[in-house]
């Protein structure tokens, strides 16, 4: 087999919650190694169902979801279960236990490789909890690893979440409003970490953001989603005013211009 | 009142809340049903003048035997009932938690398919559906009398006490750690110990706690239809017309189930 070009290829996808209208109405995108992808649009848009779709958290009506060479709409459980591995996902309310240990958080991202048994007594392999002390270092959270996760601040939850999911040693980042809850100073940092760690370790990555100059400064290209299609798919430089009305309609724009930020629309 | 008031419209001034029963016909009828029915509940009790008399001359004993609480004469008695007791109360406790976990996991709608649902609250409705003296009644018939067949009511009173609190917390807790480890491949067990356990386990041991608690009481009660612990001897003492004996008993039951709601408040301080 020829090296992929592509981690993640969406083919006509539809989502659809009972009888109503499609969320996703057949959205096809390619997105390739490395690549960092930001995903803009209003509230209801299908942003996070996009995602969701993807690790079928939500079960896509129709259409294909490639991962390198494997079909992930139809596959069985226990298949699923190992593709979800290489897909990490890091969430908008970060999505952690707050009763436990920011390590336990961390290690819960290796439970698709760690036995149950093991797992409930938290007999973790050395080397997972070798590489959870790195990542805790390299997201910036260094001697917390003891602390319980409701007593940390938004910004280092989310760190948790960071480290949570490149321990699964993903091979695509699914980034669900990582700044959603965070104020703009932590947010500008945790992004950086985000699409840092991402280079360094070649990894792919689809970011839903709200906020547009965010998605401009670190996201080389970006795709704008209304009612659940694709409407606009280029960089940065490309994302003018007349795109920006199309996806988040007029009195954004009013709203940029007044205020010079376009921020939770 | 300043004269501004009364440009006011009346219906702004003497605003009050819309009634619950909209119409004012259905409200005085369903008003004048509930008296009617109280006197005529009241009727049919049949009370009796002299029986009262003579119930309270009764109660004259009884108060005076209370006043003098006797704990020396029958010892040994009230001793082996409230050890009995503590004992009957702490197995069934231990017993309902570990067969109430599994069971209310499965009776929780966020994590359980539809027929593993049905059956497991099925289950716990039947555990909850007669009260601890029939279920104890049923037991002694088929176990004898002694403190057996009241572990074992104790314990299917605990079953569905526990199971359906749980089942309830469970489907309150944060549905996003379950969706992150998901997708982090764990299966359903490794998600539950990881996902759901650590959100509810305070709930659980409140609940195991005042489970306790409610089963050392329940003892003293079902003892009185022969499943042992410090009911039999209550109802012993009773019999014998010992009213000092029962006396120290009710003393010692009190006691205890204050004990037990200072340490089981110490516990969930220092645990949770």
């Amino acid at each position: 087999m020829t090296p992929p070009e592509y981690s993640l290829r969406l083919r006509d996808v539809v989502v659809r919650y009972g009888s109503k209208p499609p969320v996703i109405a057949g959205v096809s995108v390619d997105v390739g190694v490395g690549e960092i992808v930001g995903l803009i649009g209003a509230s209801g848009a299908g942003k996070s169902t996009l995602l969701r779709s993807v690790q079928r958290l939500v079960q896509p009506e129709s259409g294909e979801i490639w991962l390198d060479g494997t079909e992930l709409t139809r596959l069985p459980p226990r298949e699923l279960r190992g593709a979800r591995r290489r897909i990490g996902m890091i969430f908008q309310d970060h999505a952690l236990v707050g009763r436990l240990t920011v390590m336990e958080n961390v290690l819960a991202g290796t439970l698709g490789r760690t036995g149950f048994w093991k797992s409930v007594r938290r007999r973790f392999d050395p080397a997972d909890v070798d590489e959870a002390f790195g990542l805790l270092d390299r997201v910036g959270l260094s001697g917390l690893e003891d602390q319980r996760c409701d007593a940390l601040s938004g910004g280092q939850k989310q760190r948790v979440g960071i480290a949570r999911a490149l321990i699964q040693h993903p091979d695509v980042l699914l980034v669900d409003e990582p700044t959603a809850s965070l104020d703009p100073a932590t947010s500008v940092r945790i992004m950086t970490l985000i699409t840092e760690v991402c280079r360094e370790r070649g990894l792919a990555a689809v970011i839903n953001l709200h906020n547009v100059p965010l998605a401009r400064r670190f996201c080389p290209r970006i795709l704008g989603l209304v009612e659940g299609r694709v409407v606009f798919d280029g960089p940065p430089s490309a994302l003018d005013d007349v795109v920006l009305e199309r996806v988040y309609g007029a009195e954004a724009i009013e709203q940029r211009h007044g205020a010079g930020d376009v921020d939770g629309v | 009142m300043a004269p501004a008031m009364s440009t006011v419209s009346d219906a702004r001034v003497g605003w009050r809340p819309p009634p619950r029963i909209a119409n004012a016909w259905t409200r005085r009828a369903l008003w004048i049903g509930a008296a009617a029915y109280a006197i005529v509940a009241a009727v049919t009790l049949d009370v009796d003048a002299a029986r009262v008399a003579e119930g309270l001359t009764r109660a004259g004993s009884f108060f005076g035997g209370w006043l003098r609480p006797d704990f020396v004469t029958r010892w040994g008695d009230i001793r082996t009932g409230i050890l009995e007791s503590l004992a009957m109360a702490a197995v069934a406790t231990v017993a309902g938690v570990l067969i109430a976990v599994p069971l209310g996991l499965a009776a929780a709608r966020n994590l359980a398919a539809a027929p593993v649902y049905a059956a497991a609250r099925g289950v716990l409705a039947v555990s909850r559906a007669f009260h601890e003296i029939i279920v104890a009644i049923f037991f002694v018939a088929m176990f004898g009398f002694g403190p057996f067949a009241g572990v074992v009511t104790l314990v299917v009173g605990s079953v569905g006490f526990l199971g359906k609190l749980l089942a309830e917390a469970v489907e309150e807790i944060d549905p996003a750690p379950l969706d992150a480890l998901a997708t982090a491949g764990a299966t359903w067990a490794s998600r539950v110990a990881f996902g759901v356990l650590p959100q509810v386990m305070p709930r659980v041991l409140g609940l195991a706690l005042y489970r306790l608690d409610i089963n050392f009481r329940e003892s003293a009660v079902i003892g009185l239809v022969g499943a042992g612990g410090i009911g039999a001897t209550l109802t012993t003492a009773f019999a014998r017309y010992e009213f000092e004996s029962v006396s120290a008993i009710l003393i010692l039951i009190i006691s205890m189930v204050f004990a037990a709601e200072v340490i089981s408040g110490r516990l969930r301080k220092a645990l949770l």
